[in-house]
C-alpha cells in the first residue's frame, strides 16, 4: 500500500461528498454516545470508590455494652502489629459539660483518642478539617497512661470543634473546665490548644459540640482507667482499624484483616466497611453493562446505514468495478478496495465521535447546570475503552463490506459493460 | 505444425432469459477460429450478437452451450479466478464508451492493469508513461478523464489495453463516439500496435470504412455467423 493508492481511496470520498459526510457523521454520533456514557459513568464510579477506599478506617470493632472495650491500650498495640493494618485507633466518647473559666457550662461529646493513630484513621477530608499537628501534648498517649499505671504527668491539652469554641466565646490558649457532672467542681482544667471543622454528617448532622482529649486523661476523668479497686480497666467504645492504603480497595484484602482482628477478640464484633466498595463494583458494572448494551444499539444502526450507503455506492460504481473486473483486476483487490472504504468512514466516524463525545463532556462541565458540571468534570477516558470502541469499527467496518462486497463480485460484466 | 489457434469456439449458443418463457438466442450455434495476429472486424445489424460474441471470446461470459478453447484451455473447466486472470495477461479491451475510471488519471488508468498484475511502482510509473507516448498523449499524464476529449480518452483506453502486451485485442464500436478524424486516429493507434505486437484483433463495428482495415471480415444476422471472407 503506497500513499497514491490512499490518494484514489480519498478521491473516491471525494467524489460522494454528502455520503461520505452523512456516513461519517452517523457513525460519529454512534460513536459519541459510547464515549460520553462510559467516559462520565466511569468517572463517577471511579470518584465514588476513591472516595470510598479513602475513607480512613475500614474496620470497625465494638462492644456490646458502653465502654465495653477493656485493656484499649494494649489491644490497639496487638492489633497494630497485625500484617495488612495501617493503624488501630480507641474511641472513647463521653458526654460532658465545659466551662469556660467564667459562666456558665455547655454540655459536649468529648472523644478520647491516641492522636497519632486517630489521625491516621481519619480519610483526607476529615483529616483537612483538623489541625495540622494534632499532638495534645502526648502523640502516642504513653506518658500519662504509663503501661497502664496511669500515674505518668498528664498534658492538660484539649481541641474544641469550631462550634463548641464560638459558644463560649473563647479562642485557643484559654483554659476551660472539663467536668462529667453538671458541677464544675469535679472538673479538671485544660487549656484549648486548637479548633477543628466538622465533616458533614453522610447520615444527617454530627454532634456540634465535640472535644477532643487524650484518651487516658478521659478515663482518668471518667473512672474508667483503674477501678476504685486499683485493677486496670482502660476501657473504651470502640477500635477504628485502617488497612494499608494498598489494600484499601480491594475488598478480599480487607475481609483477610477484618477477620485476623476477629481473631484476636472473638468476644467483639468486627465489622468491615468494604461492602461499599463491592456494591459500589456491581452497581458500576451493571451500569456499564447497560451502557454498553445502549450503545451497541446505536452501532448497530449505523452498521445498517453504513451498510446501506455501501451497497448504493457499489451500485454507483459499478461501472467501475465493471471495468476493473473486465481488465483483470483480481477480485480481491476489488473486495480490499471495498473495505479499505469501509474502513475509512468507520475510523474517521470513531475519531469524530470521540473528538465529539470529548467536547460535548467539556462543554457539559463547561456551561452545564452546577450537577451536570459537577459530573461532567469526574469524566474519565480509558484508553483501553477508547482503543476497544475503535478496534469495534474495524471489525464493523469489516462486517459493513460484507454484502456490498459480495454484491461487487457479482456483477454481471457483460450487462454492466453494455 | 500449424500455431495453436488463438480462441477457438466450437458451435456456441448464449440463450438469456428475459421473460418467463422468453428466451432470446443471442449467440445460435457459432463456431469459430481466431489465430495469432489476425485482424478480424464484426459487422452485423444491431440485436445480431456482435457484442455477445466480443464478451465470450473476451471470457467476460460463459457460453450457455458450446465450448470454447483458449490457447488450447477449456473455459468451462475455467474458475472466475482463472478466467480473470487471463483477461488480466492475455486480452486488452476496448470499449465503444471508452470506460477509464474517473477517479483515475490518464497515467493511473494506464498504469491499472500492471497494478493488478503486481507491477512495481517505478516500473508501472515508466512504462504507463511510455505507453501514454506512444498514443500521443504525452504531457496529458495528470489529466482526468473528464478532462480529455473523446478522440484522447480512447486513446488513453488503447494504451491501456495494451499495457499487459496482450495475445488478443477486442474493440466494441471503438470509434462510435467519435468524428472521422479521431476515428482515424484511433484505427492507426489499433493498426500499429496490431504490427508491433502482432496481437490478434477482433474489431466489432457497423461502420464499413473501420471494417475495411481487417484483413478477415465476419457478418453476423440473428446470432449466426453468416459470412466469413479474407481480404481487405
Ligand atoms: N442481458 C441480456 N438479457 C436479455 N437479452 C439480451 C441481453 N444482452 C443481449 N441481449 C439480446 O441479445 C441479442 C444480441 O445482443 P448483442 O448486444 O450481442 O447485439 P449487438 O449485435 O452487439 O447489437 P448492437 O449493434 O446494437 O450493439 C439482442 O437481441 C439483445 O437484445
Ligand atoms: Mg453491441
Amino acid at each position: 500500500m503506497n500513499a497514491s493508492r490512499w490518494l484514489v481511496h480519498w478521491r473516491n470520498l471525494r467524489h460522494r461528498t454528502a455520503q461520505t459526510v452523512l456516513a461519517v457523521a452517523a457513525i460519529a454520533v454512534a460513536v459519541a454516545l459510547p464515549v460520553v456514557l462510559l467516559s462520565v459513568g466511569g468517572g463517577v464510579y471511579t470518584h465514588e470508590l476513591a472516595s470510598v477506599q479513602d475513607a480512613g478506617f475500614s474496620i470497625s470493632v465494638d462492644a456490646a455494652a458502653d465502654h465495653g472495650i477493656a485493656g484499649a491500650h494494649a489491644l490497639v498495640h496487638e492489633i497494630d502489629g497485625l500484617a495488612g493494618v495501617a493503624a488501630a485507633s480507641p474511641i472513647l466518647s463521653v458526654a460532658v459539660e465545659i466551662f469556660p473559666e467564667n459562666g456558665s457550662g455547655v454540655p459536649a461529646l468529648v472523644e478520647g483518642i491516641i492522636p497519632s493513630a486517630f489521625t491516621a484513621t481519619q480519610s483526607s477530608a476529615e483529616r483537612s478539617l483538623l489541625p495540622a499537628s494534632l499532638t495534645l501534648g502526648d502523640p502516642d498517649d504513653t506518658i500519662h497512661y504509663a503501661n497502664g499505671t496511669y500515674d505518668g504527668p498528664s498534658s492538660d491539652q484539649v481541641l474544641l470543634s469550631t462550634p463548641l469554641l464560638q459558644t463560649l466565646n473563647i479562642t485557643p490558649g484559654s483554659s476551660v473546665l472539663v467536668s462529667p457532672t453538671a458541677n464544675r467542681s469535679a472538673g479538671i482544667s485544660v487549656t484549648v490548644v486548637g479548633g477543628f471543622g466538622l465533616p458533614p454528617g453522610l447520615l444527617g448532622p454530627s454532634p456540634l459540640f465535640v472535644a477532643l482529649l487524650p484518651l487516658s486523661q478521659l478515663q482518668s476523668l471518667v473512672g474508667l482507667g483503674r477501678s476504685p479497686g486499683g485493677s486496670l480497666l482502660d476501657d473504651a467504645d470502640s477500635i477504628q482499624v485502617a488497612v494499608l492504603p494498598s489494600l484499601a480497595g480491594n475488598p478480599a484484602a480487607v475481609a483477610r484483616v477484618a477477620s485476623a482482628v476477629q481473631a484476636l477478640v472473638p468476644y467483639y464484633s468486627v465489622t468491615s466497611l468494604t461492602q461499599q466498595t463491592s456494591e459500589i463494583r456491581a452497581a458500576q458494572a451493571v451500569i456499564t453493562g447497560f451502557y454498553v448494551g445502549l450503545s451497541s444499539v446505536g452501532l448497530l444502526v449505523s452498521l445498517l446505514f453504513l451498510v446501506i450507503i455501501l451497497m448504493r455506492r457499489v451500485e454507483q460504481e459499478r461501472t467501475s468495478i465493471g471495468i476493473q473486473r473486465a481488465i483483470g483486476v483480481p477480485g480481491w483487490r476489488v473486495s480490499r478496495d471495498l473495505v479499505l472504504e469501509a474502513e475509512a468512514l468507520t475510523l474517521s466516524g470513531g475519531v469524530a465521535g470521540i473528538a465529539g463525545g470529548v467536547l460535548v463532556i467539556s462543554a457539559l462541565a463547561r456551561w452545564g447546570s452546577p450537577t451536570v458540571s459537577e459530573i461532567a468534570s469526574l469524566a474519565v477516558y480509558e484508553p483501553v475503552t477508547l482503543l476497544a470502541l475503535l478496534a469495534g469499527l474495524l471489525l464493523m467496518g469489516l462486517l459493513a463490506s460484507l454484502l456490498p462486497v459480495r454484491r461487487a463480485l457479482r456483477l454481471p460484466l457483460p450487462e454492466v459493460l453494455r | 505444425m500449424t500455431p495453436e489457434p488463438t480462441v477457438l469456439l466450437e458451435a456456441v449458443r448464449r440463450v438469456y432469459h428475459s421473460g418467463e418463457a422468453d428466451e432470446v438466442r443471442a449467440l445460435d450455434g457459432v463456431s469459430l477460429t481466431i489465430d495469432p495476429g489476425e485482424y478480424l472486424s464484426v459487422e452485423g445489424p444491431s440485436g445480431s450478437g456482435k457484442t455477445t460474441l466480443l464478451n465470450l471470446v473476451g471470457l467476460l461470459d460463459v457460453p450457455t452451450e458450446g465450448r470454447i478453447l483458449w490457447q488450447g484451455q477449456p473455459v468451462e473447466r475455467m474458475g472466475e479466478r482463472d478466467r480473470t486472470r487471463l483477461r488480466r495477461t492475455g486480452i486488452g479491451f476496448i470499449f465503444q464508451r471508452f470506460y477509464l475510471l474517473p477517479t483515475l488519471t490518464a497515467l493511473e488508468n494506464v498504469a491499472l492493469p500492471l497494478l493488478a498484475r503486481g507491477v512495481a511502482a517505478r516500473e508501472r510509473d515508466t512504462r504507463a508513461r511510455a505507453l501514454l507516448g506512444q498514443v500521443g498523449l504525452a504531457g496529458r499524464e495528470q489529466s482526468f478523464p473528464h478532462q480529455l476529449s473523446g478522440g484522447e480518452e480512447q486513446r488513453v483506453a488503447i494504451a491501456r489495453a495494451l499495457a499487459n502486451g496482450p495475445r488478443l485485442l477486442l474493440a466494441d464500436e471503438p470509434t462510435g463516439e467519435l468524428d472521422s478524424t479521431r476515428a482515424a486516429q484511433v484505427l492507426d493507434l489499433l493498426e500499429a500496435a496490431h504490427r508491433e505486437t502482432g496481437a490478434a484483433v477482433v474489431v466489432v463495428t457497423h461502420n464499413p470504412i473501420v471494417a475495411a482495415r481487417a484483413r478477415r471480415h465476419l457478418v453476423m444476422r440473428d446470432g449466426r455467423v453468416v459470412s466469413d471472407t479474407a481480404g481487405g
